[in-house]
């Protein structure tokens, strides 16, 4: 039963990850040091993802077709491999988007302060 | 594979990259190098982690585990030498013997035809079966009336095997050969392409003696032609006519049966110029049948629905020629059907070294799932540690499973070696010979996947139960005591069931093989009923240079009477076939008179052997009634015949044969009178049932290929010299072969053949017995292990070591005793089974007697070793290690 319960967390972040990871090469392609940046500085550092997982995530999302990684040459001339988002990944980013946005405003809603109680 | 480096390697750089654009996002923060990498790394994490997690990403999950599996077994297979040695080497001998045994099967009945798709080919023709032996022949007229009328068929091809004498130029002196008559289309419905030159066209067997063209076989040219790549268009001759090489049949295709390998191939049309008896007529005589016909069935269509339609073309070959096609049952078989009932003898050895074998793979399995299940208990806190952890129970079966299938591999592996070693004892199978004969036995391809599939069918055998067994593990339990000392009632009790079942098994296994031992034995012991010491034999074909019916009789005639005043030579005869060397003396189709033959049966065909006057002497065969033959029992006399007492029994029984008559090639062959009768001998193989045989006097029956007997004064092989030399001064062109001691030849039927058989089942029965012991052995030490705890506090307590013995011993013995009761209850039925088997009605109570007590001995030695050294225990050590 736990191991149940493990799986749906794990899931919950899982996909959390992937939507940043998507909403970030929406700007562009990039490589993951600068993704896991991106991220870390989108959210003024709050969200200190563990950049390890980071890896398993981009190329789950490869698999599944969201996103395309492509060599490269970065600016100082070195090889690097470059994501970006494919128009599978865009169509899954607006779906995902809207659910967060629905879940959000859901959570938002139960954790206002108590003061708000009185009005209902 | 490559694939999945290359996505290793970009990861790796990838990884890479990230730790250097970090390194270097820190020393711009002003870190110092070492300190900026350092400080890199730990941001990503462990990267072998991130990496393992990666690669679980690319969903090559089911490799990756599979792999993991793979080398989690190996390493807990290397870290329990003992527990592995012992289960590997039972595997080996399990699979090995079946290796081999299969090899032998594949030689004996299996082995495909070397033709294309052999799966469609059957054999056509009129059921000649002889004493149970089955024979499916038809004459040439049959045949293309078949291949006219038949639509079942692609292509029927006919053939039959022909001594000729080979020479290679007209001045060489001639061998005999064995080769092949062939029709036309023989190559090319069977789909064997020649290596060298082409097949023969359908025309070459259209006119009689017009097209003098032969094929090589791949050994004769290989062997007489050292490999010659210019042979086509030379020359050579076949019994005195000149034939021209138009090809080389390729090496794979070793002619129409196992063990024949024809040494060349001539079109069937040539038969007539072969012939030296101006009556026999090959090609136009109906009831001329010495032909073997395959055809290749259309596709779609049945055995069954060519047997029918040759059923009906039989029937109105019945009607329209009633004088030779009478009552003739035409019968189509596969190739596998025909071959288990060529000779029922071999494959009946073949289905009884097979079941044992198996029984023996039957044990070692029992020995190893016995050995896993008894590690179950001491595994079961790594299961319980695996299942805490997450692993769920069908990975840890799969695990488990994954072991298994690597004991089963390396056992396989080990077996080949076995089965390699029981091939190469097979292979003394070989009868002595100087024709193209030949018996191979070898662990080829077939083999080698057979012995496969047993492996991983074994895999699945023993270990499916234990790993059930071994993660049907209570986590909490599991993790709080390392070995688990409750007694386990339901896990001792598939161990005992597995130990009583071994012990039962190879209990069997020893009775067989004794009752085999036994039986043989005895056979020997009484002997074939005639002189197997002081005999040479010498074989002539005096058709083979031309000779006619005259001046072959002639030969012979001075053969014997030169023979036998050459010093050392006590008495000579001519037989057309040596005792126990059937394939030569033919059978002989008769009908005793006033015998009402039961409707739709043929006319029975009998044994025989065409003797002169001088055989029962020379081979010191008993006549029992009446006389032998006389020399003048010749042509113009009344014909005449000496029966044996089976073939007596059977159509005069309680009656006296001598001066009763029987129509020889019934319906209008000559009547033929019996003046004597002989003892029953062995005229097959030493081990058959009472074989009717009859004997007919060479000067009434006159044939080309005879064998000259001489009964030696000394050494028998002493005499072969100026035999030879006696012949060539007759005529030195003759070609002389098969010249051996009659003691070799018998020696190799009567005692070499079986005893490879007898040691083979002796050899399984000792393996099963070795493994069935290793196991109780093991199960009796494993319990009083687990016992040591109870065995010490009773020690503490004023048990002595006696009362312990006692204990263990106990329980070892009942599970012995009760697999030997079983066992023997089994054995009852085994020899009523090898009774059947071999068609006799032993009744060995002495193997009972011999072999019930010995298991018993061996068994308890097997519990009273471990049990003592439980009794030996130190109470203080056990308990205070507790």
């Amino acid at each position: 039963m736990s191991t149940q319960e493990d799986r749906d967390k794990l899931e919950l972040l899982q996909g959390t990850l992937d939507m940043l990871i998507l909403r970030t090469l929406l700007f562009g392609p990039a490589h993951g040091h600068a993704i896991a940046h991106a991220i870390e500085r989108g959210s003024d550092d709050v969200l200190q993802i563990e950049h390890g997982s980071l890896y398993p995530a981009l190329h789950r999302l490869v698999r599944k077709r969201f996103i395309a990684a492509k060599d490269g040459l970065s600016e100082n001339n070195r090889k690097a491999k470059y994501y970006s988002l494919t128009p599978k990944g865009r169509a899954h980013l607006t779906a995902e988007n809207s659910k967060w946005e629905r879940l959000a405003q859901a959570i938002a809603r139960i954790m206002r302060p108590s003061t708000e109680e009185g009005q209902l | 594979m490559k694939l999945w480096r290359r996505r290793e390697e970009s990861l790796d750089d990838e990884i890479h990259d990230y730790v250097n654009r970090e390194t270097q996002l820190n020393m711009d923060a002003g870190m110092l190098p070492e300190e900026a990498r350092f400080a890199a790394q730990r941001k990503l994490g462990s990267s072998s982690l991130v990496k393992e997690d990666t690669r679980e990403a690319w969903g090559w999950g089911w490799l990756e585990r599979l792999w993991q599996d793979l080398r989690y077994g190996w390493r807990m297979l290397f870290k329990n030498p003992g527990f592995t040695l012992v289960a590997v080497i039972s595997l080996a001998i399990g699979i090995g013997a079946n290796s081999a045994m299969f090899s032998l099967a594949d030689a004996l009945i299996l082995r495909p035809l070397p033709v294309a798709r052999p799966g469609e080919v059957v054999t056509v023709g009129f059921n000649a079966s002889v004493s149970g032996f089955g024979s499916i022949v038809a004459s040439y007229r049959d045949y293309l009336d078949f291949r006219n009328t038949a639509k079942s068929f692609d292509g029927l091809v006919a053939f039959t095997n022909y001594s000729f004498g080979f020479s290679k130029g007209p001045d060489a002196v001639s061998q005999m050969k064995m080769g092949m008559l062939v029709t036309g289309n023989f190559f090319r419905v069977l789909g064997v392409e020649p290596e060298q030159g082409r097949a023969f066209r359908d025309d070459e067997d259209q006119v009689p003696g017009r097209d003098a063209v032969v094929i090589l076989g791949h050994d004769l040219w290989e062997k007489d032609f050292a490999s010659d790549p210019s042979i086509l268009g030379r020359k050579v001759q076949l019994s005195g006519i000149e034939f021209t090489v138009i090809g080389v049949a390729p090496a794979r295709f070793t002619g129409m049966d196992l063990y024949f390998r024809p040494s060349f191939f001539v079109p069937v049309a040539m038969w007539p110029r072969f012939v030296t008896n101006p009556k026999d007529r090959p090609l136009e005589a109906r009831d001329y049948r010495a032909l073997g016909i395959k055809g290749r069935l259309k596709p779609g269509v049945t055995v069954g629905q060519a047997q029918a339609e040759m059923t009906g073309i039989a029937k109105a070959l019945e009607q329209a020629y009633p004088d030779t096609n009478k009552n003739r049952i035409v019968e189509v078989r596969t190739e596998f059907q025909r071959r288990l009932e060529q000779s029922p003898p071999d494959a009946k050895i073949a289905a009884m070294l097979t079941l044992l074998a198996m029984a023996v793979l039957l044990v070692a399995c029992a020995n190893v799932a016995g050995l896993l299940l008894s590690r179950a208990p001491v595994r079961a806190r790594e299961m319980a540690l695996r299942l805490a952890i997450g692993a769920g129970r069908p990975r840890l079966i799969r695990q488990l499973l994954t072991e298994s299938l690597l004991l089963a591999i390396a056992g396989g592996l080990l077996g080949l070696a076995v089965g390699y070693a029981g091939v190469n004892f097979l292979s003394r199978l070989q009868p002595p010979t100087d024709l193209p004969i030949q018996m191979t036995i070898q662990l080829d391809q077939r083999a080698l996947l057979f012995s496969m599939t047993v492996s991983l069918l074994s895999a699945i055998f023993f270990g499916l139960a234990p790993a059930l067994q071994t993660t049907r593990t209570d986590v909490i339990s599991g993790l709080r005591t390392a070995g688990a000392e409750t007694p386990q009632r339901r896990r001792l009790l598939g161990r005992n069931a597995l130990v009583v079942g071994q012990v039962a098994l190879s209990l069997v296994l020893l009775m067989v093989s004794t009752f085999i031992y036994r039986g043989f034995q005895q056979v020997l012991g009484e002997g074939p009923g005639f002189r197997t010491d002081h005999v040479l034999m010498m074989s002539f074909d005096p058709s083979l240079v031309r000779y006619n019916e005259a001046q072959t009789q002639q030969f012979y005639r001075q053969v014997v009477e030169r023979a036998r005043s050459v010093s050392g030579v006590k008495s000579a005869a001519i037989a057309s076939a040596a005792p126990m060397d059937p394939e030569d003396g033919g059978s002989m189709s008769i009908l005793p008179e006033g015998y009402q033959l039961p409707k739709g049966q043929d006319n029975p065909s009998v044994f025989g052997n065409t003797v002169d006057e001088h055989f029962f002497d020379t081979m010191d065969v008993q006549i029992t009634r009446g006389r032998g033959f006389r020399a003048s029992d010749n042509k113009g006399a009344p014909l005449v015949a000496v029966i044996n007492e089976q073939l007596a029994k059977r159509y005069w029984p309680g009656r006296d044969p001598v001066g009763k008559r029987f129509r020889l090639d019934p319906p209008d062959g000559p009547w033929v009178e019996i003046i004597g009768v002989t003892k029953t001998l062995k005229y097959l193989w030493i081990a058959e049932a009472p074989t009717e045989f009859l004997y007919l006097p060479l000067a009434q029956h006159p044939q080309s290929r005879m064998l000259l007997l001489a009964q030696s004064s000394g050494d028998a092989a002493g005499l072969a010299e100026p035999l030879r030399h006696m012949v060539r001064e007759l005529d030195a062109n003759q070609p002389v072969y098969g010249v051996r001691t009659f003691d070799d030849f018998y020696r190799y039927k009567a005692v070499g053949q079986p005893n490879v058989i007898i040691r083979t089942v002796a050899a399984m029965g000792v393996m099963g017995l070795v493994l069935a012991m290793v196991g109780l052995y093991g199960l009796v030490a494993y319990a009083a292990t687990r016992r040591s705890r109870e065995i010490g506090i009773r020690m503490a307590i004023g048990a002595a070591r006696g009362t312990v013995l006692r204990m263990v011993l106990k329980q070892g013995l009942v599970l012995a005793l009760s697999g030997i009761a079983i066992g023997l209850a089994a054995s009852i039925g085994a020899q009523r089974l090898l009774n059947a088997i071999f068609e006799s009605n032993g009744r060995d109570f002495g193997t009972y007697l011999l072999v019930a007590p010995a298991l018993l001995a061996i068994t308890a030695l097997a519990v009273y070793i471990p049990a003592r050294r439980a009794s030996r225990i130190d109470p203080m050590r056990v308990l205070r290690y507790e």
